[in-house]
């Protein structure tokens, strides 16, 4: 090889290596070494945005959020050693879940109305959430709706949204409320109305919770079985619709936070939910978000009825988690005979 | 170390390929590889001096309202914290003017109670007591005193606590108009993004890089370089401006990145094209500027291989034509010099054959002229007879220069020397003549005979009474043969044995040069198989073979 040849791929490889060099000096790897939590929530967006803002002024620490339904939020805490809240979910469907979850008291409880006091450490409660009927009032027209039974009339036939118990918790609290308002007190006895129910779904169910609300709202459906603070949303939204308590009885069970076992951010997780259980934080939420508190020394939001005013039904917390499977299962079988008829 | 030598042509067509391909593809290279690293470069640059520009204008603009909040604080404090309205908008319009939107500037107590506002509206959580240590009241409480930002609803606030040692004495709040913060960044060809500290949008030339919640996706938050984020590719810069606002820049540089791609394919496959072009086009042309060399080549192979008839007519170029002449003028020069040569060789033989063949052994001549004086005196009949016989042998000696006479002729003149020998030896010399009438007319060499008839009676007579001498001549195939038998006393084996030595070395001796001369003529005149060959027995005689070639004079 000659000697100018040589020279030339001298110079040619400098010159590669000199781009290589750049390159790599501009290539930006620099992992981010921020203080950060990341957090799974089926709560809607405009519900998370403000809580987790505030908590990032406040703390410093960067929360990501991802955003699913409550059965794969509790999947995706389970199999992702990265996650490591779950914010959201009620305490029946959570429950079964427990033992994945780290047991942490925060001083807040002090604070909470008795019944949230004594839970188990592994569940912190969150909010109250009792199940609501939602009706949009530009497209319900003459129908009635007060309760359960009203949903049975023939002009609802199709027009109710109802998302799939075993993918919505809101919707396995609504079966809840159904068997207990229905049967008497008695859940076995409930099942005859979910027969009829099912049958006025006219085949449509939901895939999540959030179809309901926005399904309601956008009058794709009358009536939609939803929970309280989605129905306050769409309301503060500015969308035409009512909030209905069922005559029969509100079943309301609360919601929490929930530290994953697995979590390696344990502290950052525990400011969080001493933040979302703070005075600030739930009184924010009470009179701006439509739920209610757990504390007690935090009001409900006027735009909501006072809590005494609702005829209030009681569940027996550890049935529910333990025939919730069974109770799914039997309602997919009234579903699907009703889809083979 | 041995390195195998490539033909002329294989050099040529690899000092083409090397001195056309190779260059090419190094300035092909280069010229990518500075391209790309400009490229980059401008890339990143125009983005950061773009970011640069934002961001100072940014930090301009929020200075003003700090100044601004500043000078409203001291307003307040001057008057006793109290409000003087007239003053406040006097400092807030000379404050905006450059902006020609006064904005919302409120001035509240600690209780939240509105003291003054410049729009008639102020957002209820800054009023609402569910707030008092919540967004904008929670950051002037933390920042005790100090002027500070904060995105709150998608506002941009700054503000500040008034304070009195640690008592809160009022508080001002600007929520900066988003027309300000949309002009510093519109018009720009890349995309800008305006963020608080946490990734909250506040301002954005683009809807895209957000996700859900109104925040910049965190791949693209995190510094400044090229990065790739799912298939595309993009140069960020982030500037944090250390009043709660972060801008940050980016280029989709995929297109880009898409088009550099092609071209560094295009490029590729052209320069392919060329290789695969080059390397088929000086296969061809190597061979046609070295057709000459091959020509060359080609002439010099033949005169090695004996051909002298070849000649080199080379007219494509001068340097080669002045080759092509030479080595034609050499190549006849050569050839006039083996000419001469073989000439020289030839006279050489003639010469020296004419020298052999007028070699008489002086023993013979001495003997015959002693027998001669002898017969002079008893028989001078026979005396005379012998004169007249050495006479005639002599004349045939020494007559005309021809080397080759016909058989006959030969004959006829050995018959001299016979006569000699018989009056000499009297009863007891015999001799046999028996040569084939065909080949009488055949040509051998002058005095073939004679000198084998006169090596049979040196030898043959030692120690006995009689000698007979047979000599026979036939053809044998395109062969002359003449067999000299005696039955003679024969050659002592020693004597033999060096003779045939002598005979098949070729080498001079001067004992023998009868049988010697004999064998170098025929040696010198005919070129092959032929010549003399000798044997002997002890007491029963010797037998001397010539094979000549069969001819006749043409």
């Amino acid at each position: 090889m000659s000697k100018r040849i040589r020279i030339i791929l001298l110079a040619i490889v400098f010159f590669i290596i000199l781009f290589v060099v750049y390159l790599y000096k501009n290539t930006d790897s620099t992992a981010e070494n921020v203080d950060k939590l990341v957090v799974v929530s089926p709560h809607p967006t405009e519900f998370v945005i403000p809580l987790v803002q505030e908590f990032e002024t406040e703390t410093g620490i960067k929360v990501e959020i991802i955003s699913c339904g409550t059965s794969a939020a509790i999947q995706n805490v389970i199999n992702d050693e990265n996650i490591d809240v779950l914010w959201g979910g009620s305490l029946l469907a959570v429950g079964p879940y427990k033992d994945y979850f780290y047991a942490y008291k925060t001083p807040n409880r002090d604070a909470f109305i008795e019944q949230y006091q004594s839970v188990e450490d592994e569940i912190t409660c969150f909010s109250n959430v009792p199940s609501v009927i939602m009706v949009n009032t530009d497209v319900i027209g003459d129908i009635k709706v007060e309760g359960y039974e009203d949903l049975l009339q023939e002009g609802l036939k199709g027009q109710i949204a109802f998302a799939d118990p075993s993918k919505s918790s809101s919707s396995f609290e609504h079966l809840v409320n159904m068997l207990y308002a229905m049967g008497g007190g008695d859940p076995n006895k409930g099942w005859d109305y979910v027969e009829q129910f099912t049958n006025n779904l006219d085949g449509k169910l939901l895939e999540s919770s959030s179809d309901v609300y926005k399904g309601v709202a956008n009058g794709q459906f009358k009536v939609g079985l939803t929970f309280e603070e989605a129905a306050f949303t769409m309301l503060k939204n500015d969308k035409h619709i009512s909030i209905i308590y069922m005559s029969e009885g509100v079943v309301s069970t609360p919601d929490g936070i929930y530290i994953s076992k697995a979590s390696s951010r344990i502290e950052n997780a525990q400011k969080f939910v001493d933040f979302l259980t703070s005075k600030d934080a739930q009184r924010y939420m009470a009179s701006d978000l439509g739920r209610r508190s757990v504390r007690i020394d935090v009001d409900a939001s006027n735009l909501v009825i006072p809590f005494d005013d609702i005829t209030s039904i009681e569940v027996d917390k550890y049935l529910v988690m333990t025939r919730k499977e069974s109770w799914l299962e039997s309602f997919m079988a009234i579903y699907g005979k009703e889809q083979d008829d | 170390m041995t390195k195998e030598v490539g033909s002329f042509q294989d050099n040529i067509r690899r000092t083409f390929i090397r001195y056309s391909l190779v260059p090419v593809a190094a300035i092909v290279i280069l010229a990518l590889v500075i391209f790309s690293f400009s490229w980059s470069y401008f890339q990143a640059h125009y983005n950061k001096q773009d970011n640069k520009a934002v961001s100072q204008e940014l930090s301009r603009i929020i200075n003003i309202y700090y100044e601004m909040v500043s000078d409203v604080e001291d307003s307040f404090l001057e008057k006793d914290n109290k409000v003087d309205q007239a003053e406040v908008f006097e400092i807030l319009y000379r404050r905006t003017a450059e902006f020609g939107e006064i904005g919302n500037l409120i001035i509240l107590t600690p209780a939240q109670q509105v003291l003054f506002t410049s729009k008639d509206h102020v957002p209820g959580y800054l009023t609402s007591h569910v707030y008092s240590n919540w967004g904008v009241w929670r950051n002037i409480r933390d920042n005790q005193g100090q002027t500070s930002t904060i995105l709150y609803e998608k506002t941009l606030y700054i503000t500040k606590g008034i304070y009195d040692g640690d008592e809160l004495r009022g508080a001002i709040v600007y929520a900066v108009p988003g027309e300000v913060a949309q002009t510093a960044i519109s018009g720009q060809s890349r995309y800008i993004i305006i963020t608080d500290s946490n990734g909250w949008i506040y301002a954005s030339n683009t809807k895209k890089l957000q996700d859900a919640y109104g925040r910049i996706l965190s791949s693209y938050n995190t510094g400044t370089g090229f990065k790739k984020i799912d298939q595309s590719f993009y140069y960020s810069c982030k500037t944090v401006t250390g009043k709660g606002i972060n801008v940050i820049t980016i280029n989709d540089i995929t297109r880009s990145m898409w088009l550099i791609a092609i071209l560094v394919g295009i490029l590729t496959g052209i320069f392919v094209a060329i290789a695969l072009i080059t390397y088929r086009s000086t296969a061809n042309s190597s061979i046609k500027y070295t057709k000459d060399i091959a020509k060359i080549t080609d002439a010099f192979e033949a005169v090695q291989n004996g051909d002298f008839d070849v000649s080199l007519n080379i007219d494509s170029s001068k340097e080669f034509k002045i080759i092509g002449g030479d080595f034609n003028n050499m190549l006849n020069g050569l050839k006039d010099q083996i000419e001469q040569n073989k000439e020289l060789a030839e006279n050489a033989a003639f010469s020296q054959v004419k020298q052999l063949e007028s070699q008489f052994n002086p023993h013979f001549l001495f003997n015959t002229l002693d027998n001669i004086r002898f017969m002079a005196k008893i028989d001078a009949k026979a005396a005379d007879k012998m004169i007249v016989s050495l006479s005639g042998l002599l004349r045939y000696s020494i007559r005309d220069v021809r080397e080759e006479v016909t058989v006959r002729e030969d004959l006829s003149n050995i018959q001299y020397y016979l006569n000699i020998l018989q009056i000499r030896f009297n009863k007891r010399f015999a001799y046999e003549m028996d040569v084939a009438e065909d080949i009488m007319d055949y040509l051998i060499p002058k005095l073939l005979l004679q000198p084998l008839m006169e090596n049979a009676v040196k030898y043959g007579f030692a120690g006995q009474e009689k000698l007979t001498v047979k000599i026979r001549g036939y053809q044998k195939q395109e062969k002359l043969v003449f067999v000299c038998e005696d039955d003679g006393a024969g050659i002592e084996e020693d004597k033999l044995l060096e003779i045939q030595k002598n005979l098949s070395e070729n080498a001079d001796s001067s004992q023998h040069f009868g049988l010697y001369n004999i064998d170098r003529r025929i040696r010198l005149m005919y070129k092959g198989d032929y010549g003399l060959d000798i044997t002997s027995k002890k007491d029963e005689g010797t037998t001397v073979r010539i094979v000549l070639p069969k001819h006749k004079e043409a």
